[in-house]
């Protein structure tokens, strides 16, 4: 299933794009310094590759496929660090030179062996027979006195040779092509077995291609397919003989997930530890639009006027066909580092329009009423930021997001630390001021959606019979920690009227020990709202807070002792929506002010 | 000429979790979406398996949504040799995840065949009868399981008509059938895998469709 679908990835993108995908036995590498030398093997110059002098990378060519190495010697075929090429180590005060040095010389020595191996005597490509004639004569010095070198030799940074004239890299001409296939048809010579992903038969690889970019795991790479250690074997098979994957569907899912892994790819979001890729079957726009959904929007993009949602609800009214409809098949794979391996966090096989359904009534389930400065539909990212310490990304809960995605995914209740974490975000900023002292809200918006997201779930899938937190004020709602949730906001707005421009609420003190213990709070604060409501002057406005509050007390029996967690997710929810119900007066009061 | 082949037989089988491994992702462990051939045999040679029979596996039928829960454990990364003198569990510790299935159910559609294990007192109905016997009481020779050893199965008769199948329709590409023990060494064979209405169709062992 999921080589499968990266197989298939691989074929698309093959066609779509024919260069900057690697053929067999290549991959594509950056290379920030290319040697140039004579078809004699003179030294010419050096180029440099990078933009920006190296602040952006380098740029990326396709050379032979890099060789595995940890502390073993083995060069890479025509390209390689200083200390392969020339014998130069990177300055490691860690280290005494001279075992550097020796070390570095072993590796000049294995990447003109490397060379010498690949091709028949004698090299009959002149691009080869140049770089050998370079590298084994004293012409090599002369690179030492270029002014780039101490550049190249402090960064260790990857080299390649071209020769003038050319206009490929002298490691991309045919022959090179062809003398790598060769050598591995001889290398392997093994049997051949049919494919587990193909059904073809194929000769199995033994060692993958490593992946690199998840987040976490080696910067050197990590596998998928992994056999290593022994305890993992089976049958006396070694390492990939374990399961037969053919090289060409090696090479295949390799490349095809790396290029989604790849520093620029726009297919690739980081959803809690699981670094996540996602494609389609066949080009589609959903590929562009899912990391709108998902991920972390660029700074200089407002969710205003975010592309994907907005098509997501309009598209009928603009005349698209919905994407709902959309059978094109859609994949989500999400992986986290484990000791030198990869493991398969997630893994979802759908298709466009289930997860354009799921997406939108995801942002349903979580809409509530908001202020205008509000936007209409919060991305996942802020409003899983918002049950975060301090508001920050790295402090979200590790697998609560991939949880979070999952269930946005299939649809299915969002996960239950998901309730706990807001209420318990809310509950901890209670008395949060902001720079200027002035308190800051702690039910807010983003956590309003998320609480209400996750009861409206929970209410359709496990079909309670309860009525349901709606979108805004619900005055028939008679659910006990819905209605003190609103008693709350009451209380507090008396408060706010009879002291105007006060610091610190009763909110402070009390929405703790309201929200999930009510009988030992509200008894108190029914008594200071005497003593608040006295205070007023407007005895009209006084008498307007009476009734409020009796209409709302009409409802409440007794106080309840203990609030459970669905029930203080209501208090909140209530609490929300009498605020904001109170803002909406007073915002259509000052319109009306304005009309005259 | 006596009879060699059993009547079909079916076997319900569920659990709370399963791991049906995939080779190329058994380290980190990721599960097929349906039981396998190869793990349904495991069941069945659980319950009875004698020298004289060999079970074949016709067909699996998926009688809950496919599911899927994540889980990360300690397990043991070396290998006991005879030469060595043992290995201290705590230094070769290896976390290892793994993506299982969770809240399974399956009919296993089966039949078995006598082998040249038989003797002459040896006979068709004489297995079937036993095989009746020993998953009505709930009899097996060591505990059935899905997939891995620690998600232990639960059988029970499927008398009557077989519990209709979840209708799930998916390409589950090549999937393991079994080990083939014939050549020089153990060889992994597979099959084009598809599940239509839920029901996983498996073709007979040496037949043209299965490769390996």
């Amino acid at each position: 299933m999921i080589l499968q679908a990266l197989v298939g990835y691989y074929r698309r993108i093959s066609l779509e794009r024919s260069f900057g995908v690697a053929p067999r036995g290549f991959e594509v590498k950056e290379i920030p310094f290319i040697i140039t030398i004579s078809k004699e093997g003179q030294f010419l110059g050096i180029d440099d590759t990078r933009d920006n002098a190296g602040k952006k990378g380098a740029r990326k060519y396709v050379v032979p496929k890099s060789v595995k190495k940890s502390v073993n010697i083995a060069a890479n075929l025509l390209w390689g660090t200083p200390a392969y090429v020339f014998g130069m180590p990177k300055p490691d005060e860690t280290k005494a030179p001279e075992k550097l040095t020796q070390r570095a010389e072993k590796q000049r020595q294995s990447f003109i062996s490397k060379i010498r191996e690949t091709f028949s005597e004698p090299v009959t490509d002149r691009g080869v027979a140049a770089v050998l004639h370079f590298l084994e004569g004293s012409e090599r010095n002369k690179v030492f006195g270029h002014p780039l070198w101490p550049e190249i030799q402090e960064t260790g940074a990857n080299l390649s040779f071209k020769v003038m004239g050319e206009n490929i890299l002298a490691c991309q001409s045919d022959a090179v092509a062809m003398a790598i296939d060769s050598a591995n048809q001889e290398a392997i010579g093994g049997r051949l077995q049919p494919c587990l992903v193909m059904g073809e038969l194929d000769v199995p690889s033994r060692l993958h291609a490593p992946i690199r970019g998840v987040r976490g795991a080696q910067s050197s790479g990590a596998n998928i397919v992994s056999f290593n250690l022994n305890a993992f074997n089976s049958y006396g098979k070694e390492q990939g003989y374990n399961a037969p994957v053919g090289a060409k569907a090696e090479h295949a899912y390799t490349t095809a997930l790396n290029l989604l892994l790849a520093k620029d790819s726009r297919q690739r979001i980081q959803v809690g530890d699981a670094t996540t890729v996602f494609w389609a079957e066949q080009a589609h726009k959903m590929e562009e639009w899912f990391a709108d959904f998902f991920g972390e929007l660029p700074a200089d993009q407002s969710e205003q006027d975010n592309e994907a949602v907005r098509t997501l609800f309009l598209a009928p009214r603009m005349g698209a066909p919905p994407l709902e409809d959309d059978y094109t098949r859609f994949f989500v794979l999400g992986l986290a580092p484990n000791a030198s391996r990869i493991a398969v966090r997630f893994w979802y096989e759908g298709t466009v329009g289930e997860v354009a359904r799921n997406i939108k009534q995801h942002f349903n389930d979580c809409s509530i009423v908001h202020g205008p400065k509000e936007r209409d539909y919060l991305s996942i990212f802020r409003l899983l930021v918002s049950t975060a310490q301090l508001g920050k990304a790295e402090n979200i809960q590790p697998l609560l997001a991939g949880e979070m995605m999952k269930s946005i995914l299939n649809g299915t209740p969002y996960p239950a630390t998901l309730l706990s974490s807001a209420i318990r975000r809310i509950r901890a900023e209670q008395s949060k001021n902001d720079a200027n002292g002035k308190p800051l809200q702690n039910v807010t918006y983003p956590r309003a959606c998320l609480i209400k997201g996750v009861l409206v779930r929970n209410a359709r899938y496990y079909d309670t019979g309860e009525k349901e937190v709606g979108m805004s004020l619900d005055r028939e709602n008679a659910n006990a920690g819905y209605l003190l949730g609103r008693l709350f906001a009451v209380l507090e707005k008396a408060q706010e009227r009879a002291n105007p421009g006060i610091n610190a609420t009763i909110r402070d003190r009390y929405y703790g020990a309201a929200s999930s213990t009510p009988l030992t709070a509200f008894p108190h604060l029914l008594k200071l709202k005497n003593h608040h409501i006295s205070k007023l002057e407007s005895r009209g406005e006084a008498v307007n807070l009476e009734k409020q509050i009796g209409e709302i007390m009409a409802g409440v029996k007794d106080f309840p002792a203990l609030l459970n967690l669905q029930d203080q997710g209501k208090f909140a929810i209530g609490y929300y929506h009498q605020r904001e119900e109170f803002f909406k007066k007073r915002d259509a009061r000052d319109g009306e002010e304005d009309h005259e | 000429m006596s009879q060699r082949r059993s009547r079909p037989l079916l076997l319900k089988v569920w659990g709370q979790n399963a791991c049906f491994t995939r080779p190329e992702m058994k380290v980190e462990r990721v599960s097929y979406d349906v039981m396998t051939p190869s793990a349904a045999r495991g069941i069945l040679d659980a319950i009875l398996w004698k020298p004289a029979i060999a079970w074949h596996i016709t067909q699996i039928d998926v009688l809950k949504p496919i599911r899927w829960e994540s889980v990360r454990r300690n397990e043991v990364g070396c290998v006991m040799s005879p030469r060595s003198n043992g290995f201290f569990v705590e230094k070769e510790r290896q976390q290892r995840a793994g993506l299982f299935l969770r809240d399974v159910a399956y009919t296993v559609h089966a039949y078995f065949e006598l082998v040249g294990g038989a003797g002459s007192a040896d006979n068709v109905p004489k297995f079937e009868e036993m095989f009746a016997r020993r998953i009505e009481k709930g009899q097996c020779f060591h505990r059935p399981y899905l997939g891995c050893r620690e998600f232990a199965a639960n059988f029970e008769p499927c008398i009557g008509k077989p519990p209709t199948p979840e209708p799930i329709n998916k390409d589950l590409g090549w999937m393991l059938y079994d080990m083939h023990y014939g050549a020089e060494e153990p060889t992994p064979r597979f099959f084009r895998a598809f599940l239509e209405g839920g029901t996983l169709k498996v073709p007979p062992f040496d037949s043209e469709e299965v490769r390996g």
